[in-house]
Protein backbone atom coordinates (compact mmCIF):
# COMPACT_ATOMS: atom_id res chain seq x y z
CA UNK A 1 0.00 0.00 0.00
CA UNK A 2 2.90 2.23 -0.79
CA UNK A 3 0.90 4.72 -2.88
CA UNK A 4 -1.33 5.76 -0.01
CA UNK A 5 1.42 6.04 2.56
CA UNK A 6 2.06 9.75 2.38
CA UNK A 7 3.31 11.27 5.59
CA UNK A 8 0.28 13.53 5.97
CA UNK A 9 -2.11 10.61 5.42
CA UNK A 10 -0.43 8.56 8.11
CA UNK A 11 -0.64 11.43 10.56
CA UNK A 12 -4.33 12.02 9.86
CA UNK A 13 -5.10 8.32 10.25
CA UNK A 14 -3.17 7.77 13.47
CA UNK A 15 -3.46 11.04 15.34
CA UNK A 16 -7.14 11.10 16.45
CA UNK A 17 -6.93 7.66 18.06
CA UNK A 18 -3.56 8.43 19.58
CA UNK A 19 -4.69 11.74 21.11
CA UNK A 20 -7.80 10.17 22.61
CA UNK A 21 -5.95 7.16 23.98
CA UNK A 22 -2.94 9.04 25.32
CA UNK A 23 -5.16 11.82 26.71
CA UNK A 24 -7.67 9.63 28.51
CA UNK A 25 -5.73 6.45 29.30
CA UNK A 26 -1.96 6.98 29.30
CA UNK A 27 -1.66 10.47 30.81
CA UNK A 28 -4.18 9.68 33.59
CA UNK A 29 -2.00 6.75 34.66
CA UNK A 30 0.90 9.15 35.20
CA UNK A 31 -1.37 11.60 37.01
CA UNK A 32 -2.42 8.73 39.33
CA UNK A 33 1.21 8.01 40.11
CA UNK A 34 1.80 11.72 40.74
CA UNK A 35 -1.10 12.02 43.20
CA UNK A 36 0.05 8.87 44.98
CA UNK A 37 3.08 10.73 46.31
CA UNK A 38 1.02 13.66 47.58
CA UNK A 39 -1.40 14.20 50.44
CA UNK A 40 -4.11 15.66 48.21
CA UNK A 41 -7.56 15.72 49.84
CA UNK A 42 -9.35 17.95 47.38
CA UNK A 43 -8.75 21.14 49.32
CA UNK A 44 -5.79 23.39 48.60
CA UNK A 45 -2.66 22.36 46.79
CA UNK A 46 -1.29 18.82 46.69
CA UNK A 47 1.79 18.59 48.92
CA UNK A 48 4.61 16.24 47.97
CA UNK A 49 5.05 13.69 50.75
CA UNK A 50 7.29 11.15 49.07
CA UNK A 51 6.50 7.50 49.63
CA UNK A 52 4.55 8.07 52.83
CA UNK A 53 1.27 6.83 51.34
CA UNK A 54 2.98 3.60 50.38
CA UNK A 55 4.43 3.20 53.87
CA UNK A 56 0.99 3.66 55.38
CA UNK A 57 -0.42 1.25 52.81
CA UNK A 58 1.91 -1.54 53.88
CA UNK A 59 0.64 -1.23 57.44
CA UNK A 60 -3.01 -0.92 56.47
CA UNK A 61 -4.97 -3.96 57.62
CA UNK A 62 -7.89 -3.17 55.30
CA UNK A 63 -5.57 -3.00 52.32
CA UNK A 64 -4.29 -6.50 53.00
CA UNK A 65 -7.82 -7.80 53.51
CA UNK A 66 -8.75 -6.29 50.13
CA UNK A 67 -5.62 -7.74 48.56
CA UNK A 68 -6.39 -11.18 50.02
CA UNK A 69 -9.99 -11.05 48.76
CA UNK A 70 -8.80 -9.97 45.32
CA UNK A 71 -6.36 -12.89 45.21
CA UNK A 72 -9.07 -15.35 46.33
CA UNK A 73 -11.28 -14.09 43.51
CA UNK A 74 -8.47 -14.19 40.93
CA UNK A 75 -7.46 -17.74 41.84
CA UNK A 76 -11.09 -18.82 42.18
CA UNK A 77 -12.11 -17.58 38.75
CA UNK A 78 -8.99 -18.86 37.02
CA UNK A 79 -9.37 -22.42 38.29
CA UNK A 80 -13.08 -22.51 37.49
CA UNK A 81 -13.62 -20.41 34.35
CA UNK A 82 -10.67 -21.89 32.47
CA UNK A 83 -11.53 -25.62 32.71
CA UNK A 84 -15.32 -25.24 32.68
CA UNK A 85 -15.36 -22.99 29.61
CA UNK A 86 -12.98 -25.43 27.93
CA UNK A 87 -15.22 -28.36 28.80
CA UNK A 88 -18.37 -26.61 27.55
CA UNK A 89 -16.58 -25.68 24.31
CA UNK A 90 -15.51 -29.30 23.83
CA UNK A 91 -19.05 -30.53 24.41
CA UNK A 92 -20.48 -27.96 22.01
CA UNK A 93 -17.79 -28.35 19.38
CA UNK A 94 -19.71 -30.71 17.17
CA UNK A 95 -23.03 -28.97 16.43
CA UNK A 96 -26.19 -30.85 17.34
CA UNK A 97 -29.84 -29.94 17.57
CA UNK A 98 -30.09 -27.28 20.25
CA UNK A 99 -26.37 -26.60 20.58
CA UNK A 100 -26.84 -23.10 19.21
CA UNK A 101 -29.50 -22.36 21.84
CA UNK A 102 -27.29 -23.68 24.62
CA UNK A 103 -24.40 -21.56 23.43
CA UNK A 104 -26.44 -18.38 23.29
CA UNK A 105 -28.02 -19.02 26.68
CA UNK A 106 -24.67 -19.57 28.33
CA UNK A 107 -23.44 -16.31 26.79
CA UNK A 108 -26.49 -14.26 27.85
CA UNK A 109 -25.32 -13.14 31.34
CA UNK A 110 -22.39 -11.46 29.64
CA UNK A 111 -24.64 -8.77 28.15
CA UNK A 112 -26.37 -7.79 31.40
CA UNK A 113 -25.12 -4.65 33.12
CA UNK A 114 -22.70 -5.66 35.91
CA UNK A 115 -24.58 -3.40 38.29
CA UNK A 116 -27.72 -5.50 37.73
CA UNK A 117 -25.81 -8.77 37.99
CA UNK A 118 -25.08 -7.82 41.60
CA UNK A 119 -28.76 -7.11 42.24
CA UNK A 120 -29.92 -10.39 40.70
CA UNK A 121 -27.58 -12.43 42.86
CA UNK A 122 -28.43 -10.47 45.97
CA UNK A 123 -31.78 -12.26 46.02
CA UNK A 124 -30.12 -15.64 45.69
CA UNK A 125 -27.16 -15.24 48.04
CA UNK A 126 -28.51 -13.00 50.79
CA UNK A 127 -28.46 -14.94 54.07
CA UNK A 128 -31.91 -13.71 55.18
CA UNK A 129 -34.06 -13.35 52.08
CA UNK A 130 -31.90 -15.24 49.60
CA UNK A 131 -32.99 -18.35 47.76
CA UNK A 132 -30.15 -20.70 48.68
CA UNK A 133 -30.67 -20.54 52.42
CA UNK A 134 -34.43 -20.79 51.92
CA UNK A 135 -34.00 -23.97 49.91
CA UNK A 136 -31.61 -25.46 52.46
CA UNK A 137 -34.10 -24.73 55.21
CA UNK A 138 -36.99 -26.02 53.13
CA UNK A 139 -35.41 -29.41 52.54
CA UNK A 140 -34.41 -29.79 56.16
CA UNK A 141 -30.74 -28.94 55.78
CA UNK A 142 -31.03 -25.73 57.74
CA UNK A 143 -27.77 -26.48 59.50
CA UNK A 144 -25.96 -25.97 56.18
CA UNK A 145 -27.20 -22.40 55.87
CA UNK A 146 -24.31 -19.99 55.44
CA UNK A 147 -23.69 -16.29 55.35
CA UNK A 148 -22.88 -16.51 51.64
CA UNK A 149 -22.41 -12.77 51.49
CA UNK A 150 -21.78 -10.21 54.18
CA UNK A 151 -20.26 -12.70 56.61
CA UNK A 152 -16.63 -13.00 57.66
CA UNK A 153 -15.27 -15.33 55.00
CA UNK A 154 -17.49 -16.38 52.12
CA UNK A 155 -18.11 -13.15 50.17
CA UNK A 156 -15.06 -13.33 47.84
CA UNK A 157 -15.93 -16.93 46.95
CA UNK A 158 -19.50 -15.90 46.20
CA UNK A 159 -18.22 -13.02 44.05
CA UNK A 160 -15.98 -15.44 42.14
CA UNK A 161 -18.97 -17.72 41.53
CA UNK A 162 -21.08 -14.84 40.24
CA UNK A 163 -18.22 -13.87 37.92
CA UNK A 164 -18.03 -17.44 36.63
CA UNK A 165 -21.74 -17.19 35.81
CA UNK A 166 -21.18 -13.86 34.07
CA UNK A 167 -18.24 -14.72 31.80
CA UNK A 168 -18.53 -18.47 31.16
CA UNK A 169 -20.14 -17.98 27.74
CA UNK A 170 -17.57 -15.42 26.66
CA UNK A 171 -14.63 -17.76 27.25
CA UNK A 172 -16.55 -20.72 25.88
CA UNK A 173 -16.92 -18.81 22.62
CA UNK A 174 -13.20 -17.97 22.48
CA UNK A 175 -12.34 -21.61 23.16
CA UNK A 176 -14.67 -22.76 20.40
CA UNK A 177 -12.86 -20.47 17.99
CA UNK A 178 -9.60 -22.06 19.11
CA UNK A 179 -10.98 -25.59 18.72
CA UNK A 180 -12.13 -24.87 15.18
CA UNK A 181 -8.65 -23.81 14.15
CA UNK A 182 -7.29 -27.31 14.85
CA UNK A 183 -7.19 -29.25 11.56
CA UNK A 184 -9.41 -32.36 11.58
CA UNK A 185 -6.82 -34.62 9.91
CA UNK A 186 -4.65 -34.52 13.03
CA UNK A 187 -7.47 -36.19 14.96
CA UNK A 188 -8.02 -38.66 12.16
CA UNK A 189 -4.37 -39.62 12.06
CA UNK A 190 -4.28 -40.09 15.82
CA UNK A 191 -7.38 -42.24 15.65
CA UNK A 192 -5.72 -44.55 13.16
CA UNK A 193 -2.86 -44.80 15.64
CA UNK A 194 -5.42 -45.98 18.20
CA UNK A 195 -5.77 -42.87 20.39
CA UNK A 196 -9.00 -42.59 22.38
CA UNK A 197 -10.92 -39.36 22.96
CA UNK A 198 -9.30 -38.53 26.28
CA UNK A 199 -5.83 -39.06 24.86
CA UNK A 200 -6.75 -36.86 21.93
CA UNK A 201 -7.87 -34.03 24.19
CA UNK A 202 -4.80 -34.39 26.37
CA UNK A 203 -2.18 -34.90 23.70
CA UNK A 204 -3.57 -32.91 20.76
CA UNK A 205 -6.27 -30.42 21.74
CA UNK A 206 -4.68 -28.93 24.83
CA UNK A 207 -1.16 -28.53 23.37
CA UNK A 208 -2.58 -26.99 20.19
CA UNK A 209 -4.75 -24.62 22.20
CA UNK A 210 -1.82 -23.40 24.27
CA UNK A 211 -1.97 -19.87 22.91
CA UNK A 212 -5.71 -19.58 23.45
CA UNK A 213 -5.37 -20.92 26.98
CA UNK A 214 -2.59 -18.48 27.88
CA UNK A 215 -4.49 -15.52 26.48
CA UNK A 216 -7.68 -16.62 28.24
CA UNK A 217 -5.81 -16.89 31.52
CA UNK A 218 -4.49 -13.35 31.19
CA UNK A 219 -7.89 -11.97 30.16
CA UNK A 220 -9.54 -13.75 33.10
CA UNK A 221 -7.00 -12.41 35.58
CA UNK A 222 -7.09 -8.85 34.30
CA UNK A 223 -10.89 -9.14 34.06
CA UNK A 224 -10.93 -10.21 37.71
CA UNK A 225 -9.22 -6.94 38.62
CA UNK A 226 -12.16 -5.12 37.07
CA UNK A 227 -14.80 -6.74 39.29
CA UNK A 228 -16.41 -3.82 41.05
CA UNK A 229 -20.16 -3.52 40.70
CA UNK A 230 -20.87 -7.02 41.99
CA UNK A 231 -19.05 -6.37 45.24
CA UNK A 232 -20.60 -2.96 45.55
CA UNK A 233 -24.11 -4.30 45.11
CA UNK A 234 -23.71 -7.45 47.21
CA UNK A 235 -22.00 -6.05 50.30
CA UNK A 236 -20.45 -2.69 49.39
CA UNK A 237 -17.24 -4.05 50.89
CA UNK A 238 -18.80 -4.43 54.33
CA UNK A 239 -19.12 -5.19 57.09
CA UNK A 240 -16.14 -3.09 58.13
CA UNK A 241 -14.21 -3.70 54.88
CA UNK A 242 -13.94 -7.50 55.31
CA UNK A 243 -15.32 -8.08 51.81
CA UNK A 244 -13.59 -5.20 50.01
CA UNK A 245 -11.47 -5.90 46.94
CA UNK A 246 -8.69 -3.61 45.73
CA UNK A 247 -10.88 -1.55 43.42
CA UNK A 248 -13.75 -1.11 45.87
CA UNK A 249 -11.30 -0.16 48.64
CA UNK A 250 -9.64 2.30 46.27
CA UNK A 251 -13.02 3.71 45.27
CA UNK A 252 -13.93 4.05 48.94
CA UNK A 253 -10.73 5.83 50.01
CA UNK A 254 -10.78 8.07 46.94
CA UNK A 255 -14.39 9.02 46.51
CA UNK A 256 -16.05 8.31 49.84
CA UNK A 257 -13.39 9.59 52.24
CA UNK A 258 -11.61 11.97 49.80
CA UNK A 259 -8.13 10.67 50.65
CA UNK A 260 -7.16 11.08 47.01
CA UNK A 261 -3.41 10.69 47.47
CA UNK A 262 -3.84 7.47 49.41
CA UNK A 263 -6.44 6.15 46.98
CA UNK A 264 -4.07 6.76 44.10
CA UNK A 265 -1.35 4.83 45.93
CA UNK A 266 -3.73 1.83 45.94
CA UNK A 267 -4.47 2.50 42.26
CA UNK A 268 -0.76 2.57 41.44
CA UNK A 269 -0.13 -0.72 43.22
CA UNK A 270 -3.05 -2.30 41.33
CA UNK A 271 -1.69 -0.89 38.11
CA UNK A 272 1.72 -2.47 38.69
CA UNK A 273 0.01 -5.85 39.16
CA UNK A 274 -1.86 -5.40 35.88
CA UNK A 275 1.26 -4.16 34.13
CA UNK A 276 2.98 -7.46 34.85
CA UNK A 277 0.11 -9.33 33.21
CA UNK A 278 0.00 -6.83 30.31
CA UNK A 279 3.62 -7.53 29.54
CA UNK A 280 3.10 -11.29 29.51
CA UNK A 281 0.03 -10.76 27.34
CA UNK A 282 1.84 -8.50 24.89
CA UNK A 283 4.78 -10.87 24.52
CA UNK A 284 2.26 -13.56 23.60
CA UNK A 285 0.39 -11.37 21.12
CA UNK A 286 3.65 -10.23 19.60
CA UNK A 287 4.90 -13.79 19.29
CA UNK A 288 1.75 -15.13 17.64
CA UNK A 289 1.86 -12.19 15.22
CA UNK A 290 5.39 -13.00 14.10
CA UNK A 291 4.49 -16.66 13.77
CA UNK A 292 1.76 -15.70 11.32
CA UNK A 293 4.05 -13.47 9.31
CA UNK A 294 6.95 -15.87 9.18
CA UNK B 1 -16.14 -38.08 9.00
CA UNK B 2 -15.73 -35.97 12.13
CA UNK B 3 -18.36 -37.96 13.95
CA UNK B 4 -16.41 -41.15 13.50
CA UNK B 5 -13.22 -39.82 14.99
CA UNK B 6 -14.76 -37.97 17.90
CA UNK B 7 -16.84 -40.21 20.05
CA UNK B 8 -17.88 -38.97 23.42
CA UNK B 9 -20.38 -40.59 25.75
CA UNK B 10 -23.26 -38.63 24.32
CA UNK B 11 -25.81 -38.87 27.08
CA UNK B 12 -23.39 -37.76 29.77
CA UNK B 13 -22.25 -34.78 27.74
CA UNK B 14 -25.84 -33.69 27.09
CA UNK B 15 -26.68 -33.96 30.78
CA UNK B 16 -23.69 -31.82 31.74
CA UNK B 17 -24.62 -29.22 29.13
CA UNK B 18 -28.24 -29.09 30.18
CA UNK B 19 -27.27 -28.68 33.81
CA UNK B 20 -24.89 -25.83 33.03
CA UNK B 21 -27.47 -24.13 30.83
CA UNK B 22 -30.14 -24.50 33.50
CA UNK B 23 -27.82 -23.00 36.11
CA UNK B 24 -27.08 -20.09 33.78
CA UNK B 25 -30.69 -19.40 32.96
CA UNK B 26 -32.01 -19.89 36.47
CA UNK B 27 -31.14 -16.47 37.99
CA UNK B 28 -33.06 -14.74 35.18
CA UNK B 29 -36.10 -16.94 35.71
CA UNK B 30 -35.95 -16.47 39.45
CA UNK B 31 -35.78 -12.68 39.05
CA UNK B 32 -38.84 -12.86 36.84
CA UNK B 33 -40.74 -14.94 39.41
CA UNK B 34 -39.72 -12.56 42.20
CA UNK B 35 -40.98 -9.58 40.26
CA UNK B 36 -44.55 -10.73 40.88
CA UNK B 37 -44.15 -11.31 44.60
CA UNK B 38 -44.95 -8.79 47.29
CA UNK B 39 -42.33 -7.55 49.72
CA UNK B 40 -43.75 -9.61 52.57
CA UNK B 41 -43.63 -12.71 50.42
CA UNK B 42 -40.01 -12.02 49.45
CA UNK B 43 -38.90 -11.43 53.03
CA UNK B 44 -40.96 -14.10 54.79
CA UNK B 45 -41.04 -16.95 52.33
CA UNK B 46 -38.20 -16.51 49.85
CA UNK B 47 -38.63 -20.00 48.44
CA UNK B 48 -42.20 -19.84 47.21
CA UNK B 49 -44.08 -18.86 44.10
CA UNK B 50 -46.09 -15.63 44.10
CA UNK B 51 -49.58 -15.90 45.58
CA UNK B 52 -51.10 -14.15 42.60
CA UNK B 53 -49.85 -12.63 39.37
CA UNK B 54 -50.27 -8.90 39.58
CA UNK B 55 -48.37 -6.14 37.93
CA UNK B 56 -48.38 -3.64 40.77
CA UNK B 57 -44.60 -3.94 41.20
CA UNK B 58 -44.15 -2.96 37.59
CA UNK B 59 -46.58 -0.08 37.90
CA UNK B 60 -44.68 1.22 40.92
CA UNK B 61 -41.33 0.82 39.17
CA UNK B 62 -42.56 2.69 36.12
CA UNK B 63 -43.88 5.48 38.33
CA UNK B 64 -40.66 6.00 40.26
CA UNK B 65 -38.14 5.45 37.48
CA UNK B 66 -37.43 8.30 35.05
CA UNK B 67 -37.19 5.62 32.34
CA UNK B 68 -37.45 7.87 29.30
CA UNK B 69 -34.79 10.21 30.61
CA UNK B 70 -32.47 7.35 31.56
CA UNK B 71 -32.78 5.64 28.18
CA UNK B 72 -32.44 8.96 26.35
CA UNK B 73 -29.28 9.97 28.21
CA UNK B 74 -27.72 6.57 27.75
CA UNK B 75 -28.57 6.52 24.06
CA UNK B 76 -27.08 9.97 23.56
CA UNK B 77 -23.81 9.05 25.24
CA UNK B 78 -23.67 5.67 23.48
CA UNK B 79 -24.25 7.09 19.99
CA UNK B 80 -21.60 9.78 20.19
CA UNK B 81 -19.04 7.69 22.02
CA UNK B 82 -19.61 4.96 19.45
CA UNK B 83 -19.11 7.31 16.48
CA UNK B 84 -15.91 8.78 17.89
CA UNK B 85 -14.53 5.42 18.93
CA UNK B 86 -15.35 3.74 15.60
CA UNK B 87 -13.84 6.44 13.39
CA UNK B 88 -10.63 6.62 15.44
CA UNK B 89 -10.30 2.86 15.76
CA UNK B 90 -10.94 2.22 12.10
CA UNK B 91 -8.44 4.80 10.84
CA UNK B 92 -5.78 3.57 13.23
CA UNK B 93 -6.35 -0.10 12.41
CA UNK B 94 -6.16 0.68 8.71
CA UNK B 95 -2.90 2.56 9.17
CA UNK B 96 -1.45 -0.30 11.24
CA UNK B 97 -2.32 -2.99 8.73
CA UNK B 98 -2.08 -1.27 5.33
CA UNK B 99 0.06 1.85 5.32
CA UNK B 100 3.82 1.64 5.11
CA UNK B 101 5.77 3.09 7.98
CA UNK B 102 9.47 3.70 7.72
CA UNK B 103 9.87 2.03 11.06
CA UNK B 104 8.17 -1.35 11.38
CA UNK B 105 8.81 -1.16 15.10
CA UNK B 106 6.81 2.04 15.40
CA UNK B 107 3.90 0.44 13.58
CA UNK B 108 4.02 -2.68 15.72
CA UNK B 109 4.54 -0.60 18.86
CA UNK B 110 1.39 1.41 18.14
CA UNK B 111 -0.58 -1.82 17.94
CA UNK B 112 0.84 -3.18 21.18
CA UNK B 113 0.27 0.14 22.98
CA UNK B 114 -3.44 0.06 22.20
CA UNK B 115 -3.90 -3.64 22.84
CA UNK B 116 -2.20 -3.24 26.23
CA UNK B 117 -5.16 -1.03 27.10
CA UNK B 118 -7.26 -4.21 27.39
CA UNK B 119 -5.49 -5.18 30.58
CA UNK B 120 -5.67 -1.80 32.32
CA UNK B 121 -8.54 -1.54 34.79
CA UNK B 122 -10.40 1.70 34.10
CA UNK B 123 -10.66 2.37 37.86
CA UNK B 124 -7.05 3.49 37.92
CA UNK B 125 -7.78 6.39 35.58
CA UNK B 126 -11.14 7.54 36.96
CA UNK B 127 -9.85 10.04 39.48
CA UNK B 128 -7.21 11.62 37.18
CA UNK B 129 -9.82 11.84 34.42
CA UNK B 130 -12.16 13.53 36.87
CA UNK B 131 -9.44 16.06 37.77
CA UNK B 132 -8.73 16.72 34.10
CA UNK B 133 -12.40 17.22 33.33
CA UNK B 134 -12.76 19.61 36.28
CA UNK B 135 -9.70 21.65 35.28
CA UNK B 136 -10.98 21.91 31.72
CA UNK B 137 -14.27 23.20 33.12
CA UNK B 138 -16.19 20.39 31.45
CA UNK B 139 -17.76 18.78 34.51
CA UNK B 140 -21.49 18.42 34.03
CA UNK B 141 -21.05 18.56 30.27
CA UNK B 142 -21.96 15.42 28.35
CA UNK B 143 -18.69 15.57 26.42
CA UNK B 144 -16.91 14.85 29.69
CA UNK B 145 -18.42 11.38 29.73
CA UNK B 146 -18.30 10.65 26.00
CA UNK B 147 -14.56 11.13 25.46
CA UNK B 148 -13.26 8.90 28.29
CA UNK B 149 -15.74 6.16 27.41
CA UNK B 150 -14.74 6.29 23.75
CA UNK B 151 -11.07 6.12 24.76
CA UNK B 152 -11.52 3.06 26.97
CA UNK B 153 -13.19 1.02 24.21
CA UNK B 154 -10.48 1.52 21.63
CA UNK B 155 -8.29 -1.34 22.85
CA UNK B 156 -10.84 -4.02 22.03
CA UNK B 157 -11.75 -2.31 18.75
CA UNK B 158 -8.15 -2.20 17.58
CA UNK B 159 -7.58 -5.82 18.58
CA UNK B 160 -10.61 -7.02 16.61
CA UNK B 161 -10.19 -4.81 13.54
CA UNK B 162 -6.45 -5.29 13.14
CA UNK B 163 -6.97 -9.04 13.51
CA UNK B 164 -9.60 -8.98 10.78
CA UNK B 165 -7.72 -6.71 8.36
CA UNK B 166 -4.53 -8.77 8.69
CA UNK B 167 -6.33 -11.89 7.54
CA UNK B 168 -8.07 -10.05 4.74
CA UNK B 169 -6.43 -10.02 1.26
CA UNK B 170 -5.22 -6.65 -0.04
CA UNK B 171 -5.88 -7.38 -3.72
CA UNK B 172 -9.18 -5.49 -3.97
CA UNK B 173 -7.59 -2.42 -2.46
CA UNK B 174 -4.60 -2.64 -4.77
CA UNK B 175 -6.92 -2.84 -7.75
CA UNK B 176 -8.78 0.22 -6.46
CA UNK B 177 -5.52 2.17 -6.27
CA UNK B 178 -4.73 1.33 -9.88
CA UNK B 179 -8.17 2.69 -10.75
CA UNK B 180 -7.09 5.97 -9.18
CA UNK B 181 -8.85 5.79 -5.84
CA UNK B 182 -7.70 8.14 -3.06
CA UNK B 183 -7.43 7.34 0.63
CA UNK B 184 -10.84 8.76 1.48
CA UNK B 185 -12.62 6.82 -1.26
CA UNK B 186 -10.60 3.78 -0.34
CA UNK B 187 -11.81 3.81 3.26
CA UNK B 188 -15.45 4.63 2.64
CA UNK B 189 -16.16 2.85 -0.64
CA UNK B 190 -13.78 -0.11 -0.69
CA UNK B 191 -12.77 -1.09 2.84
CA UNK B 192 -15.87 -0.29 4.90
CA UNK B 193 -18.11 -2.68 2.96
CA UNK B 194 -15.70 -5.59 3.33
CA UNK B 195 -15.08 -5.18 7.05
CA UNK B 196 -18.79 -5.23 7.87
CA UNK B 197 -18.68 -8.47 9.91
CA UNK B 198 -16.02 -7.26 12.30
CA UNK B 199 -17.50 -3.78 12.35
CA UNK B 200 -20.78 -5.30 13.54
CA UNK B 201 -18.99 -7.10 16.36
CA UNK B 202 -17.09 -4.02 17.46
CA UNK B 203 -20.29 -1.96 17.40
CA UNK B 204 -22.16 -4.52 19.48
CA UNK B 205 -19.44 -4.86 22.11
CA UNK B 206 -19.08 -1.09 22.31
CA UNK B 207 -22.80 -0.47 22.58
CA UNK B 208 -23.05 -3.06 25.36
CA UNK B 209 -20.15 -1.43 27.16
CA UNK B 210 -21.54 2.12 26.85
CA UNK B 211 -24.97 0.89 27.86
CA UNK B 212 -23.69 -0.91 30.95
CA UNK B 213 -20.83 1.34 32.02
CA UNK B 214 -21.06 2.32 35.67
CA UNK B 215 -17.80 3.22 37.47
CA UNK B 216 -16.70 6.10 35.20
CA UNK B 217 -20.21 7.53 34.90
CA UNK B 218 -20.72 7.34 38.64
CA UNK B 219 -17.86 9.78 39.12
CA UNK B 220 -18.24 12.04 36.07
CA UNK B 221 -22.00 12.49 36.13
CA UNK B 222 -23.25 14.55 39.05
CA UNK B 223 -26.38 15.96 37.48
CA UNK B 224 -29.53 13.84 37.98
CA UNK B 225 -30.77 15.24 34.66
CA UNK B 226 -27.95 13.35 32.93
CA UNK B 227 -28.46 10.05 34.77
CA UNK B 228 -27.79 6.95 32.67
CA UNK B 229 -29.41 3.53 33.03
CA UNK B 230 -26.62 2.03 35.14
CA UNK B 231 -26.58 5.07 37.41
CA UNK B 232 -30.32 4.79 37.87
CA UNK B 233 -29.97 1.09 38.64
CA UNK B 234 -27.21 1.78 41.17
CA UNK B 235 -29.64 3.94 43.11
CA UNK B 236 -32.29 1.23 43.36
CA UNK B 237 -31.09 0.18 46.78
CA UNK B 238 -31.48 3.71 48.06
CA UNK B 239 -34.48 4.76 46.01
CA UNK B 240 -36.58 1.74 46.87
CA UNK B 241 -34.97 1.46 50.31
CA UNK B 242 -37.12 -1.42 51.51
CA UNK B 243 -39.21 -1.85 48.39
CA UNK B 244 -37.45 -4.95 47.10
CA UNK B 245 -40.26 -5.96 44.80
CA UNK B 246 -40.20 -2.56 43.08
CA UNK B 247 -36.44 -2.87 42.70
CA UNK B 248 -36.78 -6.30 41.09
CA UNK B 249 -39.47 -5.12 38.68
CA UNK B 250 -37.25 -2.18 37.71
CA UNK B 251 -34.36 -4.57 37.10
CA UNK B 252 -36.53 -6.73 34.84
CA UNK B 253 -37.65 -3.65 32.91
CA UNK B 254 -34.02 -2.76 32.22
CA UNK B 255 -32.81 -6.28 31.48
CA UNK B 256 -35.48 -7.19 28.92
CA UNK B 257 -34.36 -4.71 26.22
CA UNK B 258 -30.76 -5.84 26.78
CA UNK B 259 -31.63 -9.48 26.28
CA UNK B 260 -33.69 -8.62 23.18
CA UNK B 261 -30.76 -6.66 21.76
CA UNK B 262 -28.55 -9.66 22.42
CA UNK B 263 -30.97 -12.13 20.82
CA UNK B 264 -31.11 -9.94 17.74
CA UNK B 265 -27.36 -9.65 17.32
CA UNK B 266 -25.95 -12.77 18.94
CA UNK B 267 -24.88 -14.20 15.60
CA UNK B 268 -22.62 -11.20 15.01
CA UNK B 269 -21.12 -11.46 18.48
CA UNK B 270 -20.13 -15.07 18.01
CA UNK B 271 -18.94 -14.56 14.43
CA UNK B 272 -16.76 -11.61 15.28
CA UNK B 273 -15.21 -13.36 18.25
CA UNK B 274 -14.52 -16.41 16.11
CA UNK B 275 -13.13 -14.29 13.27
CA UNK B 276 -9.69 -14.97 14.61
CA UNK B 277 -8.63 -11.94 16.55
CA UNK B 278 -9.60 -12.65 20.12
CA UNK B 279 -8.20 -16.13 20.25
CA UNK B 280 -4.77 -14.61 19.67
Amino acid sequence: MHWLSKRSTKIIMVLPALILFVGFVIIPIFISVYYSVTDFTGIGEAQFIGLKNYQVLFHDRFFFVALKNTLIILIGITITVLPISFLVALLLEKPFKGSGIIQSMVFAPNVVAPILVGLIWLFILDPKMGLINAILKGIGLGSLQQQWIGGRTLTPYAVAFVYLWQVLGFYTTINMAGLRSIPADIYEASQIDGANRIQQVWRITIPMMKNTIVINTILIITGGFKIFETVQQLTNGGPNHVSDVLVTYMYYTTFTTSRYGYGMAIATVSFVFCLIFSIIYLTRVNKSMHQEEG
Amino acid sequence: MMSKTRRWPKALSRIVLIMITALTAFPFLWLFVLSFKTDTEILNSPFSLPESIDFSNYERALDTLPLVKMFGNTLFVAVFALLISLVCTFMLSYAITRLEFKSKRLQNGLYLLFVAGLTIPPYIVIFPTYRMIVSMGLLGNRVSLILPLAATTMALGVLLMVGFLRDFPKEIEEAAIIDGCNIYQMCTKVVLPVIKPVLATVIIFNVLYFWNEYPISSVLVNDPQMMTISLGASMFRGRYSMDYSGMIAATVIIIIPQLLFYLLFQKNIVEGMTAGAVKG
